[in-house]
């Protein structure tokens, strides 16, 4: 049997601990629960700002404004392989700008912050949605309808029939959005078809959606089992019993929260 | 027929804990004792495979960890899969990881620790771990005008310049081909708006069972290479690549969860048709 390091093993019991403390909210909300969730958070957020400071802030932003061509070089020197480039002040101080929201007299200061950053991103958003989203996307639905080089019928990729599902599909959908017509008579019709294709891609959605639950699913019950081996001084039993005897301890003890 | 009717309502009022208890009995028999179960690869998977099959010989390939380890199960055995399939061949492509995601990191840092136990990779030669970089579509956008810029050291603060297989990396122009192993934002549409449309690399993608829908149109606009689609994806690309791994075990348990799923959906509405036809009725 392979000997794994102690801080292995306790990293494992850790990890069945809160796995099964997380699935205990299937019975009901608990203290095992509470402090999986809490845990979670808390390592979460720090761990983002740690890893965000020592790979953007700190190589990128100092990085260029200590470099080893800096007007501070006697001072500190951050030698990350950028040149000098005072310009990245500005940034430096959006950010400050941006945590100077704590403080009710100069919290105005951080809208400056937010309004670069919300300016930044919808210029980005609005080239990538226009051309990958808008111009793509319009060009693919506009498909060959009366083709003689196609076949009328393929279960999957281009066909006649594809084609045509595709194009009234589309037409239809879009039109169900179009209120400025009552939906009524023939034109209710063929706004309905398109809510039926709606529906599909919803249900379509909800399929994939579960699907990819069942695979989480499936990741945390393969390191339960792992963890339940002999190496692991048997972790997921020890931590499911302790859990389970202290749910039952603390639902015996408070009978009346049981329910529901 | 009364009486089936009486079963059938009881069924629709179960307890939610006893359809937890099922759905998880479900998913942890088949991977206690396996079961094997055929895999069909579905076009958008082939259509991956092909892709990354058609890379010419001695290609620059860029792979993007986008995903952590609460997405892991689905997409690690994805971008597995594809070093897999770059490295088989010994067709002497080169490999350039980045990651959109922090944790991203450490699924390429795992994913490299179970590749280099099949393959005799040497850093910085056969592939390099740029690492991440925050800044979602900014660093595509970074990326594919100057990559100088977004990294000038690896995951390992070595200086890129110092890195023999980054000669003539500049930005993603010098790359063959793509891969995303993508969970959510940033991911797969970024890649693609900010990386794939404008350069014209092509670009395949894995992604989460959840997005494929929304992923989908791009593989039919041939934006996308292909998708890798959820486990199932997964596990079609181990097929295909004939490397049986994490995905294909799954699979059976997949099914059944689906299984159980499914009865309890056909049951509970049946429930509800039955109690409200009597209620109608009375």
């Amino acid at each position: 049997m392979e000997q794994l390091s102690f801080s292995t093993i306790l990293g494992a019991w850790i990890a069945a601990f809160l796995t099964l403390g997380i699935f205990s909210y299937l019975y009901r909300d608990n203290p095992f629960y509470k402090i999986a969730e809490h845990v979670f958070v808390g390592v979460s957020a720090a761990y983002w700002a740690a890893t965000f400071y020592w790979t953007q802030i700190y190589p990128n932003l100092f990085g260029r404004l200590f470099a080893l061509d800096s007007p501070f070089a006697n001072m500190y020197v951050i030698d990350k392989g950028h040149e000098y480039n005072g310009l990245y002040f500005f940034p430096l101080l959006l950010g400050i700008m941006m945590l100077l929201s704590v403080f009710k007299q100069v919290n105005w200061m951080a809208r400056w912050g937010i309004a670069y950053t919300v300016g930044i991103a919808a210029g980005l958003k609005a080239f990538g949605y226009l051309s990958s989203n808008v111009i793509s996307q319009v060009k693919s639905t506009a498909v060959e309808l009366f083709s003689g080089e196609l076949a009328f019928f393929a279960m999957s990729g281009p066909s006649i029939f594809n084609n045509i599902v595709i194009f009234i599909g589309t037409i239809s959908a879009l039109m169900y959005f179009y209120f400025s017509r009552e939906q009524s008579g023939a034109y209710g019709r063929f706004t309905r078809l398109g809510v039926y294709f709606l529906m599909i891609s919803f249900g379509a959605s909800f399929g994939f959606a579960v699907m990819g639950r069942i695979s989480l699913l499936i990741g945390r019950f393969n390191d339960l089992i792992l963890f339940s081996d002999p190496s692991y001084n048997y972790g997921t039993f020890w931590m499911l019993g302790l859990i389970i005897a202290a749910l039952g301890y603390w639902s015996f003890q408070n009978p009346e929260r049981t329910e529901g | 027929m009364r009486f089936l009717e009486d079963i059938l309502i009881k069924f629709g009022s179960v307890d939610r804990r006893v359809i937890f208890v099922l759905i998880g009995l479900a998913v942890l028999v088949p991977l206690l004792s396996p079961v094997d179960l055929a895999i069909r690869p579905t076009p958008s998977s082939q259509k991956v495979y092909d892709a990354v099959d058609s890379i010419p010989d001695n290609s620059n390939v860029l792979i993007s960890f986008d995903y952590g380890p609460s997405t892991r199960p689905e997409i690690h055995p994805m971008t597995l899969g594809i070093m897999r399939h770059i490295l088989s061949q010994d067709r002497g492509h080169k490999i350039y990881i980045t990651c959109l995601w922090p944790d991203g990191l450490y699924m390429a840092k795992d994913a490299l620790k179970t590749i280099n136990e099949e393959y005799d990779l040497v850093e910085h030669e056969d592939y390099v771990l740029l690492g991440f970089r925050p800044g979602n579509e900014a660093i595509v956008k970074g990326l594919a005008s100057d990559l100088r810029k977004v990294f000038t050291v690896d995951a390992a603060q070595n200086p890129i310049s110092e890195i023999p297989m980054m000669e003539g990396i500049n930005n993603l122009n010098d790359f063959q081909f793509m891969f995303t192993g993508s969970a959510g934002y940033p991911g797969t549409f970024e890649w693609v708006q900010y990386g794939a449309d404008p350069t014209g690399v092509p670009l395949s993608s894995g992604t989460t069972s959840i997005q494929v829908n929304e992923v989908m149109p791009y593989v039919q606009s041939g934006q996308l290479k292909g998708i890798l689609a959820g486990m199932p994806g997964a596990a079609e690309y181990e097929k295909l690549i004939e490397t049986p791994g994490i995905a294909i075990q799954g699979m059976a348990a997949q099914s059944y969860g689906h299984l159980v799923i499914v009865l309890f959906i056909i049951l509970g509405n049946l429930a509800y048709f039955i109690t409200e036809r009597r209620e109608r009725k009375y």
